[in-house]
C-alpha cells in the first residue's frame, strides 16, 4: 500500500544542506505493523512526515494506494490525510481549547460528516480507549497516557487505514506506554496499517516488522518478520 | 463547514481577550455611528446654499466720528461713490448683513397679537433686516411672486426714529412657515398688532447666521436708518472683487475723511470665519473616526496575530488531520465575525443610547438607526480585512510543525 522509491529530503539552510533522507526505499503492505528506530536525527521523523504527507520530498517516487503522492496539490493532500491518514504524536497534539469531545471530532469535521454520524463515530472511539464518560473535559485536565488515548481516539475516527505515529510513548511512562502499544496492537490486529518511530526497543520488539534508519537510509532488516496481522479492507467496525 | 460551535466554546473558554475585543468594536460602532451622524448634520448645514453669490460680494462698515454730519446724506453719497467705483455691480446700505454672524431676529405673528388666544394664531421667527430697495438687485435676488419695494415706498430715518414700516419682502422659507397653505402672499405679519404687508417673496436668502435652525428666514424692510455706524453690501464684476476690495478704503476716505473704515470682508469669508468652528469640529470628527477605526483594526490585527503565534502548533495539528488552507482562514474569520458582531449587537444599543444622550444634552440632530446599519457593515469589512492577512499567514504554516515542536 505503500511505496517509496529512492526517495531523498535536502533540508536547505542559511549554510548547510542537510540530507535527512537519502536514496530511501520501502514497501508496506496492507495490515502491516511497523517499529522504526534509529539514531536521534538519523531521519525517522523526516520519514514519518513524508509518509504522511506533512512534508514535501526532494526526490524519488512515492506511490500511497496508488497514488503518485508528488503530483498532488495542497489540498487533495489534505484531503487524503483527513480520509487515509491517522496521526499519533508524541506530545499528544490535542487542542487544548477543545474538550475530548470536540478535538476527536475534528478530523471528521474537516471531512464534512454530518452531525448525528459524528457524534456517533466520536463516542464510539473514546469508549475504544475507555475515556466516553469524560467528553466535557478539557485536554489539561487529564493525566498524559489518557491524553494520548484522547489522541488515539482522534486518529482513529477517521477509520483510517494507515496510522503514523512518532514515539506515541515518548512523553509516557512505561505502564502508560504499554497500554498505548496494546491500544495500538488491538488496532492492528482490526486491520490498520501501523508504522511507528520509538526509541523503545522493547516496544520496538513488538512489532511485528522492524527498520533501523541510519544516516537517512534503511540500515538493517534483520530483524524482519511477516506481518502477523491479517489485512482487512478497512478498520470499519473496530 | 463552519466551527461555530467550537469556535464559540474556544472563544468563551478564553474569555479576556475575546470581551476587550467585543467591547472595542462596540465602541467604535456607538461612537463611529453618532460622529458620522453628526458629520452628515453639519455637512448639509455647511453646504446649505445660501441664495448669493458669495465671491462677488462684499461687506464694508463706516463709522463716523464727525460731530454734526447729515447721516442720511453721507450714506446716500457713499452709496452712489461705490457705485461710481470700477468693477461695482451694485451697491446697497444694509444694516444686517447675511453670513456675518451679526443681525436682528424677531417673531411676527400671522394675527395681531391681541388675537393670539385664535386656535390658528402662528407666531414664526425670523432673522430680518432694513435696507433700500437696490438691496434687491445688489444681492441679485430671484423673485418668485409679488414685487420688491420700490425707492419711493423705503422711510429714510435720519436720527430722528420713526415709524413702523408697513411692506415686506420675505424669504419663500419663511412664507412657507408663517403661510403654509401657500397663501401668504398679500396676508400680512404683524409686529404686535401693527400690520405689514408680505408684497413680494424671494426664492432664496440665507440671514445673518448659517447656524441657526431656521438660517433661510429672512424678510426684507423698507427702511433706510442712517444712525449708528453704517453697513454696505457691494457686489462686483466676477473676478473684480479683489480689486475694489483693496481700493475701496482709500475711494470712500477721499469721499469723506471724518469716519472710519473697518471690516472689509468678502461674504465668503465672514461665512467661512463664521463656520470656522464647526469646521474644526467636523475635522476634529472625522480624526476621531479615523482614529478609532485604525486603533479596532489594529487591536483585531494584533489579536488574530497573537492568536495564531499561540496556536501554530495547533494549526499545524488540524493541517495534519485534513484541514485545508482554507479551513484555517475560515476559522480565523469565523472566530472574527463572531466577536465582531457579539460587540455589533452591543455597539448598536450603545449607539442608540449615545444618541438619545447627546440628543437630550446638546445641540445634535436626532439620531436614525441607519447611521448604525452603515458602520456595522463599514466595520465588519475593515475587520475581516484586519484578520485576512494574518489568517492567510496561519494557512501557510507547515502541517510538518505538528510533528517538529514539542
Ligand atoms: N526543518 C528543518 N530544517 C533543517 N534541518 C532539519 C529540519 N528538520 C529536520 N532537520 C534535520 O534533518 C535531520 C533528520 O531529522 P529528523 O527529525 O528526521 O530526525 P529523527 O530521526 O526524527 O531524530 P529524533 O530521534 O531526535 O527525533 C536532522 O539532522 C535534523 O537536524
Ligand atoms: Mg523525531
Amino acid at each position: 500500500m505503500l511505496q517509496m522509491k529512492n526517495i531523498s529530503k535536502v533540508y536547505q539552510t542559511e549554510k548547510v544542506q542537510t540530507h535527512a533522507l537519502r536514496d530511501f526505499d520501502l514497501n508496506v503492505d496492507e495490515g502491516e505493523f511497523i517499529a522504526v528506530t534509529g539514531p536521534s536525527g538519523s531521519g525517522k521523523t523526516t520519514f514519518l512526515n513524508i509518509a504522511g504527507m506533512l512534508e514535501s520530498f526532494t526526490a524519488g517516487q512515492y506511490m500511497l494506494d496508488g497514488v503518485d503522492v508528488g503530483s498532488l496539490s495542497d489540498n487533495a493532500r489534505a484531503d487524503l490525510r483527513n480520509q487515509k491518514i491517522g496521526f499519533i504524536f508524541q506530545g499528544f497534539n490535542l487542542i487544548p481549547d477543545l474538550n475530548l469531545f470536540e478535538n476527536v471530532e475534528v478530523p471528521l469535521r474537516y471531512r464534512g460528516i454530518k452531525s448525528s454520524e459524528r457524534k456517533e463515530r466520536v463516542m464510539h472511539c473514546l469508549e475504544q480507549v475507555g475515556l466516553a464518560s469524560r467528553i466535557k473535559h478539557l485536554p489539561q485536565q487529564l493525566s498524559g497516557g489518557q491524553q494520548q488515548r484522547v489522541a488515539i481516539a482522534r486518529a482513529l475516527a477517521g477509520e483510517p487505514r494507515f496510522l503514523l505515529a512518532d514515539e506515541p510513548t515518548g512523553n509516557l511512562d512505561s505502564l502508560m506506554a504499554r497500554q498505548v502499544m496494546e491500544l495500538l496492537e488491538q488496532i492492528n490486529r482490526d486491520g490498520a496499517t501501523i508504522i511507528m518511530v520509538t526509541h523503545d526497543p522493547e516496544l520496538a520488539r513488538r512489532a511485528p516488522r522492524n527498520i533501523q534508519i541510519v544516516d537517512g537510509q534503511i540500515a538493517d532488516f534483520t530483524l524482519y518478520q511477516k506481518p502477523t496481522a491479517v489485512p482487512v479492507a478497512s478498520v470499519a467496525g473496530a | 463547514m463552519l466551527e461555530i460551535k467550537p469556535i464559540f466554546n474556544s472563544l468563551f473558554r478564553s474569555k479576556a481577550g475575546a470581551i476587550l475585543l467585543v467591547l472595542q468594536i462596540a465602541i467604535t460602532l456607538a461612537i463611529v455611528s453618532n460622529s458620522l451622524s453628526i458629520i452628515k448634520d453639519r455637512m448639509d448645514y455647511l453646504q446649505t446654499d445660501s441664495g448669493y453669490s458669495e465671491q462677488d460680494l462684499f461687506q464694508i462698515s463706516t463709522s463716523v466720528f464727525a460731530k454734526d454730519t447729515d447721516l442720511l446724506y453721507l450714506l446716500e453719497e457713499t452709496e452712489r461713490t461705490l457705485l461710481g467705483m470700477n468693477g461695482v455691480v451694485n451697491a446697497s446700505f444694509m444694516r444686517e448683513v447675511p453670513l456675518s454672524g451679526s443681525g436682528s431676529s424677531s417673531n411676527f405673528g400671522n394675527k395681531p397679537l391681541d388675537q393670539n388666544e385664535s386656535e390658528d394664531y402662528r407666531s414664526v421667527n425670523t432673522a430680518y433686516t432694513t435696507t433700500p430697495a437696490s438691496i434687491f438687485d445688489t444681492l441679485d435676488m430671484t423673485l418668485i411672486e409679488g414685487r420688491f419695494y420700490t425707492d419711493s415706498e423705503v422711510l429714510k430715518f435720519n436720527g430722528d426714529g420713526g415709524d413702523l414700516p408697513t411692506q415686506v419682502v420675505v424669504s419663500k422659507h419663511y412664507l412657507d412657515e408663517i403661510y403654509p397653505d401657500g397663501d401668504g402672499l398679500g396676508q400680512f405679519i404683524y409686529i404686535g398688532n401693527s400690520p405689514i404687508e408680505i408684497i413680494g417673496v424671494v426664492e432664496r436668502a440665507m440671514g445673518p447666521w448659517p447656524k441657526s435652525n431656521r438660517p433661510l428666514n429672512f424678510a426684507f424692510f423698507p427702511i433706510v436708518d442712517a444712525t449708528g455706524s453704517q453697513k454696505f453690501v457691494v457686489r462686483t464684476e466676477p473676478d473684480m472683487r479683489e480689486q475694489v476690495m483693496n481700493e475701496v478704503e482709500e475711494v470712500l476716505l477721499a469721499q469723506f475723511n471724518q469716519r472710519v473704515i473697518m471690516n472689509i470682508q468678502g461674504l465668503d469669508d465672514a461665512k467661512r470665519e463664521y463656520q470656522a468652528s464647526d469646521i474644526l469640529m467636523l475635522r476634529m470628527l472625522v480624526i476621531l473616526i479615523v482614529l478609532l477605526v485604525s486603533i479596532t483594526a489594529l487591536g483585531i490585527f494584533g489579536m488574530t496575530v497573537f492568536n495564531i503565534n499561540k496556536r501554530t502548533k495547533q494549526i499545524g495539528t488540524r493541517r495534519a488531520l485534513g484541514a485545508r488552507k482554507s479551513h484555517i482562514i475560515r476559522y480565523f474569520l469565523v472566530e472574527n465575525s463572531i466577536l465582531c458582531i457579539s460587540g455589533m449587537v452591543l455597539g448598536a444599543i450603545g449607539a442608540i443610547y449615545l444618541g438619545q444622550m447627546l440628543f437630550e444634552h446638546y445641540s445634535v440632530p436626532a439620531f436614525s438607526a441607519m447611521y448604525v446599519v452603515y458602520t456595522a457593515i463599514f466595520v465588519l469589512i475593515i475587520s475581516l480585512l484586519s484578520v485576512l492577512f494574518p489568517a492567510n499567514r496561519a494557512a501557510n504554516i507547515s502541517p510538518s510543525i505538528a510533528t517538529r515542536s514539542v
